[in-house]
């Protein structure tokens, strides 16, 4: 027998297949559904249908979007001539919450990892070689690709790959620099980072 | 660094506390009584692992939760650091001072070198022992070095699985080296930093190798990589960067990367033959506490301080002359732990060593000055 009522039962096994929410979580999430006011959970479906019938990827550069192109590609103040390459929406978010970098994206939605099957025909990649045409890029010619993969073995593959596909086409490439976090003392920095971070010093 | 004491509860069937003396220590007492248990605290209190096995939580007393082993070391006079290894359940808790800690900083707190029946497979066993040896101790010396093996090791599991998909797989061999060059790219970066690591740790273990600690024969080592005689080893990154292009289609057929360090061994020879085809039993082991011995000196002279030092029923291990040797020359140096169930040992080194009998888990100093160290109530109880 089951131990909720099939309905409750239902919905614990909905919460469960959540990342990151296991058996008491989805418990604890079911009952807290189970006291909230109709109207809360009406808002709620709501929301969760809206992602999912609203929200596309972007026919230029795949990110998370309601609108086609999306707000970066068809925005007038951003520099055209630089492309940062990202494997995840989320990873676009913590680049732009820089406020420093002012050029388009693209993003991957994934790295290469023949473990996990992700090869190139995997990532979102071919949209990005027609970008390079001015004619597809408001007229402006793309000078540089900012690889902003992650510093794992597998952002690095990803960045090593796209590298070779873009360097012929006399494009400058550059991968973002690993090392110190700002802010930070020294002494708090793990040997991992902070030899990384000795390997790359340069001239001042 | 020094082991002042350690105290345990529900680890095998260890329970109580047993202060250490600073030079030798000699855990004695018959067998199946839990020698080997303390030395294997001790063990798992440095590095959060067990020497017997892979399973932890297998250590805990049967029937039991909670297993705690606890351990006050001392860094210099003024600076003692308290140690903990939790085990509830199958999680495990480390942390210094009564406060959580990451395993990489914990790590460093408390090194050991242990000889064991486990380590002989490095004078016994396949080069995979050999450069286990040599990674843990170029890790003792620059921590970093975790991260290149994990990120080496990751390299090649996604290289041999691509390896294998393009078997299957009707690819061209253009195409195959077009999306196996970021692995290869960075398999070269890798490989010439692990080649260089342990080069350099075996430079350093020659310089200080007692080579003839035991006897008239002579131990001699060298590393010896799977690139040796195919190319400029003075120039690694170019000579692995060509084998690699080179190689390409045999590591097609045969599924798995052909190229790089995980391919290297340690050569150790006895008298110039090979130890592993035609070393002695008695010889093997004479070899392994030379290049522990050598560990221990190279760790000395970069960190200025001497790792512990446990081996594991040591009668079984060594001859009574070669320990004779041995403990001579450890004197003064290591905080040495050595388990035996040898009376005839415990005497000869009475005067110059703390001894601890065990019986049924618990430990008792029978020092020169036959005082009797605490025997915890917990482990009375267990009587």
């Amino acid at each position: 027998m089951l131990e909720y009522a099939e309905p409750v039962t239902k919905l614990i096994d909905e919460f469960k297949r959540l990342p990151g929410v296991g058996n008491k979580s989805a418990q604890r999430l079911a009952f807290h559904v189970l006291r909230m006011p109709e109207a809360d959970v009406e808002r709620f479906i709501e929301a969760l249908q809206e992602v999912k019938r609203r929200i596309i990827f972007c026919s230029v550069c795949n990110n998370l979007t309601d609108v086609d192109p999306c707000r970066f590609c068809s925005s007038t103040n951003r520099d055209r001539s630089m492309i940062c390459i990202v494997e995840e929406p989320y990873n676009l978010v913590a680049i732009e919450k820089t406020r420093s970098y002012r050029g388009l994206y693209h993003v991957l939605h994934g790295s290469l990892s023949p473990i996990r099957g992700i090869g190139p025909d995997d990532l979102h990649l071919t949209n990005l070689l027609t970008r390079f045409r001015p004619e597809n890029n408001d007229g402006v010619e793309v000078r540089e690709v900012i690889l902003a993969t992650n510093p794992n073995t597998e952002g690095e593959a990803t960045a090593n790959y796209i590298s070779r596909l873009i360097k012929p086409l006399g494009i400058r490439v550059t991968r973002i620099a690993m090392g110190m976090p700002v802010g930070s003392d020294l002494e708090y920095v793990d040997e991992v980072t902070m030899d990384k971070a000795l390997a790359n010093r340069h001239e001042i | 660094m020094l082991l002042e004491w350690i105290e345990v509860h529900n680890f095998r069937n260890l329970s109580g506390r047993v202060s250490w003396g600073n030079g030798l220590n000699i855990i004695y007492g018959d067998n199946g009584q839990g020698k080997t248990n303390w030395l294997e605290a001790i063990y798992t209190l440095a590095t959060t692992k067990s020497f017997r096995t892979q399973k932890l939580q297998e250590a805990v007393r049967f029937g039991e939760d909670l297993g705690v082993i606890r351990g006050r070391v001392a860094r210099s006079e003024e600076v003692h650091r308290d140690l903990q290894v939790t085990l509830q359940g199958n999680t495990k808790t480390i942390s210094i001072n009564g406060k959580r800690e990451a395993v990489a900083r914990y790590l460093r707190q408390l090194n050991t070198v242990a000889f064991t029946a486990d380590e002989l497979e490095v004078v016994r066993g396949g080069p995979d022992a050999r450069r286990k040896f040599l990674d843990r101790g170029v890790v003792s010396l620059h921590h970093a070095y975790v991260q290149t093996l994990a990120d080496y090791n990751r390299v090649i599991k996604q290289k041999n699985r691509l390896l294998q998909d393009a078997a299957d797989s009707e690819m061209s061999l253009d195409e195959v080296e077009r999306i196996i060059s970021p692995w290869n790219e960075q398999l070269i970066g890798l490989s010439a930093e692990i080649h260089r690591g342990r080069t350099d740790y075996v430079e350093r273990l020659k310089d200080v190798l007692e080579r003839r600690l035991f006897e008239r024969e002579d131990i001699t080592i060298r590393y010896v990589s799977s690139l040796e005689g195919k190319g400029d080893l003075g120039d690694y990154e170019a000579l692995v960067a060509e084998r690699l292009k080179l190689r390409l289609q045999a590591e097609l057929s045969a599924g798995y990367s052909l190229i790089g360090p995980h391919r290297d061994d340690l050569e150790i020879l006895f008298d110039g033959r090979d130890i592993r085809a035609f070393g002695s039993s008695g010889q093997q082991r004479s070899a392994l506490i030379i290049l522990d011995l050598a560990a221990i000196s190279v760790y000395y002279s970069w960190h200025n301080e001497y790792p512990l030092f446990l081996i594991d029923d040591v009668d079984a291990e060594l001859d009574r002359k070669r320990i004779r040797y041995l403990l001579e020359y450890l004197e003064g140096r290591t905080q040495t732990f050595i388990t035996t169930s040898k009376e005839s040992l415990v005497e000869e080194f009475m005067g110059r060593s703390n001894v601890f009998r065990v019986s049924d888990g618990m430990s008792e100093e029978i020092g020169p000055e036959m005082d009797l160290i605490q025997s915890a109530a917990k482990g009375a109880e267990s009587i």
